[in-house]
This record gives structure tokens, C-alpha cells and sequence, in this order.
């Protein structure tokens, strides 16, 4: 069992685990996700199509090598620190205790003749310690940034509690995408709650660009009998029942007018993309296509907008009967469409909200994840522990040594400038 | 104010190029007042420079960071900056023999981007824009400094014998050292970006990551610069492995930058 756990915890693994992971990464993000095999097939071939699909490389991100592979990095994260955590313990207490200097009598830099008080003071140490060596002679100890000693650890766990965190809430958390035009009340997943869009603002500029989208939102619970009204807007999500809401996008839709031998027979509001059934005929079926606000017919590739603005409305249609495709076709502003006894105009075109919904437990968790992370880096890169002691031999005359930990050829050259100027003799010199 | 702004790029551009005529020359005839002089240039473009992201976002009335060229000419700002701090904080001219070539490329690539401003989309109205487009740019910069500074590594291993290699180019060890203060900077604010994207991502769109190209492509980079950081700690492949790594990680940088809109389009396809 040992032998498993340092040999997960290890660095040769933990090094070819990353590998894998960026390659895997980077392979996936070339190939289109969620494509179908024939759209694979056009695209690459019918045997690469294939081998994608077999691979799972569609859907890379939530295939079950790829949780199994963010498994594995978690496992190595976590032996990695429960491994370490003795030793890391061991070092730390032991890093500011002058004896254990005193025992190995080294460092990286060593020096000695001059005044130990400056260079404490040059090398940017806290104050000295004073104390005695096990010999009995006069010393001085300072030691800074022991908290740097963690920097990995910190980062490690909090990059596991990050995806810890991500696993949970995409395990447990709901979501849903809803879309509605203003007045239309739909119900929320199995949630058992009720929308209702009051109102959707999409704020255009003199160009037609977007400037921002609004919706007023009104959320039911039937069975309590309450209500709960947000307004939510791009970057600006609203919290209603526990669930969050987003506005995620926009899109047209129109009121759908049907005649029958010229009396009224229904009329529904339609998003682009919604099919109608005809009330007394189900077998016959309006399907809403598109709508184009600024319609134009561009030649060999078909119907198009100039703007956002609804300055010539067009709608596409298709009309089915018993699931077979009778026909398509573009209605200009108030021309109808005849089907035997029956007529079908678009009119009244509006903006409907396209919404995120989403309930997720863990956000706090991958927050405090990413909070831990950074704390790790600015430990791991900007806390260089170093310990720096001061010895006075039998001449009166002082001997000091230092050590860095992550401070390398850069904190040598430091210590060297500082002994210099403190009227120290480099030792070696 | 964009009037201003064109013509003060024009001379920022002039002015890389000058600055890297004079580094070259530096290095060519090996004296010092010339390196002191690129190095004055240097400092005196980065300052044209700042006037000319200031006149952007004055004229644009917002932060100049969301387009190509809006964010190419911030990572040059970026490169341009760190780099001087290294060259004065580690005392090494040689530094911005390598690095203007790679500010002057920036620019370069800056200068062939559509300079139109344009009104921003919805989604892109949020205060964590200037936070995670800047963490972005500072993260960038560091990194190109890491990149240069991992060349001039691999270079100083061919070069040993020459005599100015010798005395304005530091030892390995520190070259190593430095390279890695560099993308300790670059790791962390790269961090900062990914964590800042994510938390503005779920604000926009209720969902912190959704492995858009862009975002894939950060990872793949944070894991490059992460196997760098791993490497160093292991006996052996310290120094010219990791100095690699520190290349490819640039490359990396560049492909998420570039590379990721050109080929791969998805929601940070207007960036």
C-alpha cells in the first residue's frame, strides 16, 4: 500500500500525468464537441468519424477516461500532501530552531569577521535572536518566511479542492435553460416551480448592436403558494427560490395567427425554433424556423438580415403533415399562408429571453479552492524562507551562515554583497 | 484622442524598432554605452507607450484591452515593462537585445490589426474585464520575458567560449534562476486570469468554465508552466529541460492568444 501511494505521489508520475493531461487537452479542443457521426464523417472522414466516437472524443471533457484521468491527478495530489505533511511539519519546526543550525554548523554562504548586527539588517532579517551554542559560545539566529516552506502543499490542496468542488456541484447542482417572450409562464425542469418573463428589454444602440439585455422574472411555487419577482440582466444574475438566473441569450419570436374558412382558430406566441400543431388537426404542424428582423434574400446563400433592427420582418416556416415535410418558405411582414381551408400569418415579432438556471452547492467550495491556490503560489514564489546565524568563535571575531531555500545563486549574491559590506571575509575567498 | 493615438503608435513602433537596432548593435560591437543607450530608448518608448493605451481608452471610453489589436498592443506594454524591470532589477542589458525583437513583433502584429472602436457587447460590460484582462497582459509579459530569457539559456550554451558571453550574459544558474522568478510572476498572474475568467464567466453565463477553446487552451498553458515548475525540483533536469518547457509554454501563450481565435472560435472569439 506504501509503495501505491509514493508511487502516485510521486514526481515522475505526477510530471507524466500533467503530460497526458495537457496533450489530452489539446487534442480535444481541435475537434468540434457534440457533433453528430455524420457531421464527424464530413468533416474528417468516416473512419476517423469512427474512431472519434469510439474514443469518445466528442464529448472529451465529461467522458469517463477523462473523469477517471482528473481522478487520478486528485489521488496524486492528495497522496502527494498527506505524504509529505510529516516531513513538511519535521522542516518547518525545525527551520527556526538556531540548535539544529548549531548541530550542522553550515549553509549555502559563509562568512565571517564582521558585524553580524549589520548584515541581519542588509539581508532584510528580523530581529536577532541571541542565544548559545551547545559549545557554550555567544550566538545569534534569525530565520524569515517559514510560511514559504508550505507554498506547494497550500497550492496542491487547494487546486484538489477546486476540483473537488467543480466534481460536486456538476454531480449534485441543477441546471436548466429556459426561454420564454414576455407574458409566457413556463415551468422550471422538475423543479416543480413556474416562470413567468414579464418583461424582456433588449437594449439596442443607433447601430443595432446590443447594448444590454433585460428580463423582469416572477417565480411561482404552485404547491406553497408564493412568489418570488428579480430582474436579472447580462453580467447581473438574479437568486429566486435558491436557484440562480442568468440571462444567457435572446432570440425572436412572433404571435402565430390561424384561420380556419376565415373564422379565428388559435393563436399562440411562437419562438423561432417552436413547432405548432394545428388545434384541430394535430397531424398538421407549423414549424417556426427563423425570423429575420431586416430581411433580405442574399443569392446563393438564402435569407439573411442587414440589422437587428425589425425594419422589413420575415419569417421561415416549414409546414408538416404526418411528420413529412409538405414545405418551406419565407412570409414577408403580413403575407399569409394558405393550407387548404386553412390561413397562417406571423404578426406582433418580439424578443424572447433565453435564460440559464442554476442551482449549485459547491461554488463556495471551488471559490475557497481558487482563494488557496493563489495563496499557494504568492507562498511557494514570493515567501523565500531563509535563516541566517551568527557565531562568535574563541578570537571574539564573528562567523555567520545562511541558507535559502528557494533563493538560489540569487540569494548567494545577495548574502556575499551584504557579508562585504558588513566587513565580513567571504569564506573560500 | 484616437487621432493622437495613431500617430503616437507610429513613433512607438519606430521606437521598437530603433531600440532593437541599438541592442543588436550592442551586441555586435560590445559596447556598453550603446546597451545604455537602447535601454534609455527603452524607457522613454514604454512611456510613449502608456500615453498611447491612456489616449485609447479615453477615445474608446473604456479599458483598451478587448480586442486583437487593443490586447496585442497591451502585451507589448506588458513585455516591454517586465522586461525592464529585470533588465534593472538582475543588472542584464543582454536582456533587451532578445526582448524588443519580441516587443517589436507584438507591435508589429499590433499595427496589422483593425484599429476601429467598437461598441461592447453585453457580455463583455463587467467590471472583472479590466481584472482579468490585465492579470492576462502582466501573466503574457512575464511569460515573454521567461521565453527570452530561457533562449538566451539554451544560447549561452552554445556561446560559452566567447568572451562577452562571459561577462554581460549571467552564469546558468542564474539565468535558470531568473527564468524562473519570471514565470513565477507569469504562473501567478495567469492564475489570477483563469480565476477571475471563471468567476466572471459564471456571473455572465451561469456556468465558471465551460471548456471553451480559450479557456482549454489557458489550462494547457498553466499546465505546461506547472510540468516547468515540477521539473526544476528534480535533479537533472533542471536548467535546459525546464528552460524548454519555458519555451513551450510560450508557444502555448502565443496559440491561446493567436492561434486560439484563428482556429478554434468559440465565446472568446471577440478577444
Amino acid at each position: 500500500m506504501k509503495k501505491i501511494g509514493r508511487f502516485l505521489s510521486s514526481m515522475p508520475f505526477a510530471i507524466g500525468l500533467l503530460v497526458l493531461l495537457a496533450a489530452i487537452c489539446a487534442v480535444s479542443s481541435t475537434i468540434t464537441q457534440g457533433l453528430s457521426y455524420e457531421a464527424y464523417a464530413a468533416q474528417y472522414g468516416e473512419r476517423t468519424a469512427g474512431l472519434i466516437l469510439a474514443l469518445r472524443l466528442d464529448d472529451a471533457f465529461h467522458s469517463w477516461w477523462f473523469i477517471g484521468l482528473s481522478a487520478v491527478l486528485c489521488l496524486n495530489l492528495l497522496c502527494c500532501n498527506l505524504i509529505r505533511l510529516p516531513s513538511l511539519l519535521r522542516r518547518s519546526k525545525a527551520f527556526s530552531d538556531a540548535q539544529r543550525w548549531f548541530a550542522s554548523r553550515g549553509g549555502e554562504a559563509e562568512a565571517h569577521g564582521g558585524d553580524p548586527g549589520k548584515l541581519f539588517k542588509a539581508l532584510g532579517m528580523p530581529e536577532a535572536k541571541e542565544t548559545t551554542t551547545p559549545e557554550g559560545r555567544k550566538a545569534l539566529f534569525s530565520a524569515r518566511h517559514r510560511a514559504g516552506l508550505w507554498g506547494a502543499w497550500v497550492c496542491h490542496l487547494g487546486i484538489l479542492l477546486l476540483i473537488l468542488g467543480f466534481a460536486l456541484g456538476q454531480m449534485t447542482g441543477q441546471q436548466f435553460t429556459l426561454y420564454a417572450l414576455p407574458g409566457q409562464t413556463k415551468p422550471l425542469g422538475d423543479t416543480g416551480l413556474q416562470v413567468t418573463v414579464n418583461d424582456f428589454r433588449a437594449e439596442l444602440r443607433e447601430d443595432g448592436s446590443a447594448e444590454q439585455f433585460t428580463a423582469d422574472l416572477t417565480v411561482t411555487d404552485p404547491a406553497a403558494d408564493t412568489t418570488e419577482n428579480g430582474t436579472v440582466s447580462v453580467n447581473a444574475p438574479a437568486t429566486l427560490y435558491g436557484y440562480k438566473f442568468f440571462q444567457n441569450s435572446y432570440g425572436w419570436g412572433a404571435d402565430v395567427r390561424i384561420t380556419k374558412d376565415g373564422e379565428p382558430l388559435q393563436t399562440e406566441a411562437l419562438c423561432a425554433g417552436d413547432f405548432l400543431p394545428v388545434k384541430d388537426k394535430t397531424e398538421l404542424v407549423i414549424y417556426f424556423q427563423a425570423f429575420y428582423p431586416d430581411y433580405i434574400m442574399i443569392e446563393g446563400s438564402g435569407p439573411s438580415t442587414q440589422s437587428m433592427l425589425p425594419r422589413n420582418p420575415a419569417y421561415l416556416y416549414q409546414v408538416y403533415y404526418l411528420k413529412q415535410l409538405l414545405g418551406m418558405n419565407v412570409l414577408e411582414g403580413s403575407e399569409k399562408l394558405t393550407i387548404d381551408e386553412y390561413a397562417v400569418t406571423f404578426e406582433n415579432p418580439r424578443n424572447y429571453t433565453l435564460l440559464a438556471v442554476k442551482r449549485d452547492h459547491f461554488t463556495w467550495l471551488v471559490l475557497i479552492g481558487g482563494v488557496i491556490t493563489l495563496m499557494g503560489l504568492v507562498l511557494a514564489f514570493y515567501l523565500r524562507p531563509a535563516a541566517v546565524c551568527a557565531v562568535q568563535e574563541e578570537d571574539g571575531r564573528w562567523r555567520v551562515y545562511a541558507q535559502s531555500v528557494k533563493g538560489g545563486i540569487l540569494f548567494r549574491e545577495n548574502f556575499e554583497k551584504a557579508a562585504k559590506d558588513s566587513g565580513f571575509e567571504l569564506t573560500g575567498e | 484622442m484616437l487621432q493622437a493615438e495613431n500617430v503616437l503608435f507610429t513613433i512607438v513602433l519606430i521606437g521598437y524598432f530603433a531600440a532593437t537596432i541599438l541592442n543588436f548593435a550592442f551586441v555586435i560591437l560590445k559596447k556598453e554605452k550603446i546597451a545604455k543607450a537602447a535601454l534609455i530608448l527603452q524607457t522613454a518608448i514604454l512611456v510613449l507607450h502608456t500615453a498611447v493605451l491612456v489616449l485609447r481608452g479615453l477615445g474608446a471610453k473604456r479599458w483598451p484591452m478587448t480586442n486583437q489589436y487593443e490586447f496585442a498592443v497591451s502585451f507589448a506594454w506588458a513585455l516591454c515593462l517586465v522586461s525592464l524591470i529585470f533588465i534593472r532589477k538582475y543588472k542584464f542589458p543582454v536582456l533587451g537585445a532578445f526582448a524588443t525583437p519580441l516587443i517589436l513583433l507584438m507591435i508589429g502584429y499590433a499595427s496589422m490589426q483593425s484599429r476601429e472602436v467598437r461598441e461592447l457587447m453585453p457580455s463583455l460590460r463587467s467590471s472583472w474585464l479590466a481584472f482579468h484582462v490585465s492579470t492576462a497582459i502582466i501573466g503574457y509579459g512575464a511569460f515573454g520575458v521567461a521565453f527570452v530569457l530561457s533562449l538566451i539559456f539554451l544560447f549561452r550554451d552554445r556561446m560559452r567560449e566567447d568572451g562577452f558571453w562571459g561577462q554581460h550574459v549571467p552564469q546558468p544558474e542564474k539565468l535558470d534562476m531568473i527564468s524562473y522568478r519570471s514565470v513565477s510572476l507569469g504562473m501567478l498572474f495567469l492564475t489570477l486570469t483563469i480565476l477571475t475568467g471563471a468567476i466572471w464567466a459564471e456571473q455572465a453565463w451561469g456556468s465558471y468554465w465551460s471548456w471553451d477553446p480559450k479557456e482549454t487552451w489557458s489550462l494547457v498553458t498553466w499546465i505546461i508552466y506547472a510540468i516547468y515548475l515540477h521539473l526544476r525540483l528534480r535533479r537533472g533536469w533542471k536548467g535546459k529541460a525546464a528552460a524548454w518547457f519555458a519555451v513551450i509554454g510560450f508557444i502555448c501563450v502565443i496559440f491561446t492568444y493567436i492561434g486560439v481565435n484563428t482556429f478554434l472560435p468559440g465565446i472568446h472569439s471577440y478577444a
